[in-house]
């Protein structure tokens, strides 16, 4: 039986609150949708272009260097930039949700995202590619640095690369960990959201 | 036609599709946008985020289940992504502009009463989970057991369950507020 006071009525409340109508015709939801997907390509080539551009670029450069162990460098950094392009591919096109998907197929498809993205940070060393630009860099600067033990004037020229490189580990390092500990707890969340869906 | 039944049939087009579905269910999309957003901003490119995608579903739809139920679970699937992707950059806080758009209890009594009533359902709305938010928005647009049921993919026994603990909540809530219960 409804409330005599509809006010107190929730299903009332609800269901009498004020509404805005939706206002875009379906001509102009078609355009915005095609812009979005427009949009997600061009972000998609931009990121793809700009790891071919530092494979080639590295590329081009081992093709002109001399010395086994610069080139060797050159190549691996030349691979990370065709990783780098081949992630970006993996990761702007992820799997797609059934538009008319129940509670529980879109929390587990949210989670396994999410752990899909725990899992590249996890072993961004070496799925990552992150372990072979290292080496690659190394393998570049250290010859250099040998060189330069011999000249303290020499090695002042290498302290500011190795001053950045150190700067970005003591950033790197906990902003890595506390984004993973963070999907972490998300993952853990949508797991017991899901649990829950389930029983 | 009641807005429980199909509202379209046969061969027609995604875009009739669509406008028949909004036709009928617009002001529930918008009362579904409110109870996943407070932020009135964010509301409406939620808004417009769930019309989006319901007119792209529109091209799968294979009428194996009601019009509405599709709608619903676009809509639904649309909005518990939004404030998963939010919950990452938010938390679980509300912005100052949330709070300074609440509305101001000083106005008139019955007005107020409306809006403080309509304030504390969104309020309890956007603290619960996903699932129980779906129960719960599905619920205060009136529909029966077995047709949230087809929308979260849940049994009805445990439909029925989760319905039973919403009424105690909501009679408590309401309670709570100086308003009588149900």
């Amino acid at each position: 039986m409804p409330s005599e006071f509809p006010m107190h009525d929730p299903q009332n409340v609800w269901q009498n609150q004020p509404t805005e109508p939706f206002k875009m015709s379906t001509n102009e939801i078609r355009s915005k949708v095609q812009q979005r997907q427009k949009k997600a390509r061009l972000e998609a080539l931009f990121s793809i272009t700009t790891g071919l551009m530092i494979c080639f670029f590295f590329a081009w450069t081992f093709a002109r260097s001399h010395g086994v162990l610069p080139r060797l460098g050159l190549g691996l950094l030349s691979l990370c930039g065709l990783n780098f392009a081949y992630q970006a591919y993996r990761w702007i096109w992820p799997g797609r949700l059934r538009p008319d998907a129940t509670v529980s197929t879109s929390l587990k498809f949210y989670r396994s995202e999410l752990e899909r993205r725990r899992d590249y940070g996890m072993h961004i060393w070496v799925r990552g590619g992150l372990t072979f630009c290292f080496l690659g860099l190394a393998m570049i600067v250290l010859p250099e640095v040998i060189r330069s033990l011999r000249s303290a004037r020499l090695l002042l020229n290498v302290l500011p690369v190795l001053v950045v490189l150190a700067i970005w580990f003591a950033i790197f390092l906990p902003t890595r960990k506390r984004k993973l500990r963070k999907l972490q707890q998300e993952i853990d969340e949508l797991r017991g959201f899901e649990r829950e869906a389930q029983s | 036609m009641s807005a429980t039944e199909s509202v379209s049939g046969g061969d027609v087009g995604q875009d009739s599709l669509y406008k028949q579905a909004t036709d009928t269910y617009g002001a529930s999309l918008d009362r579904l946008a409110r109870a996943y957003e407070f932020d009135p901003e964010a509301r409406r490119d939620l808004l417009q985020d769930i019309h989006l995608h319901l007119w792209r579903s529109f091209a799968h739809f294979d009428q194996r289940c009601s019009t509405r139920t599709w709608v619903y679970r676009v809509a639904h699937n649309v909005a518990t992504g939004h404030v998963i992707r939010q919950r990452r950059i938010s938390s679980r806080l509300v912005s100052v502009e949330s709070i300074e758009a609440l509305p101001d209890s000083e106005q008139g009594e019955l007005a107020a009463s409306q809006n403080e009533a309509l304030e504390r359902l969104s309020m309890l709305i956007q603290r619960l989970k996903p699932l129980d938010r779906q129960i719960i928005v599905s619920y205060l647009e009136g529909m029966d057991a077995s047709s949230i049921g087809e929308i979260t993919g849940l049994s009805p026994a445990n439909i029925a369950m989760k319905i039973h603990r919403t009424k105690n909540v909501l009679r408590r809530w309401f309670g709570q507020g100086g308003l009588h219960a149900e």
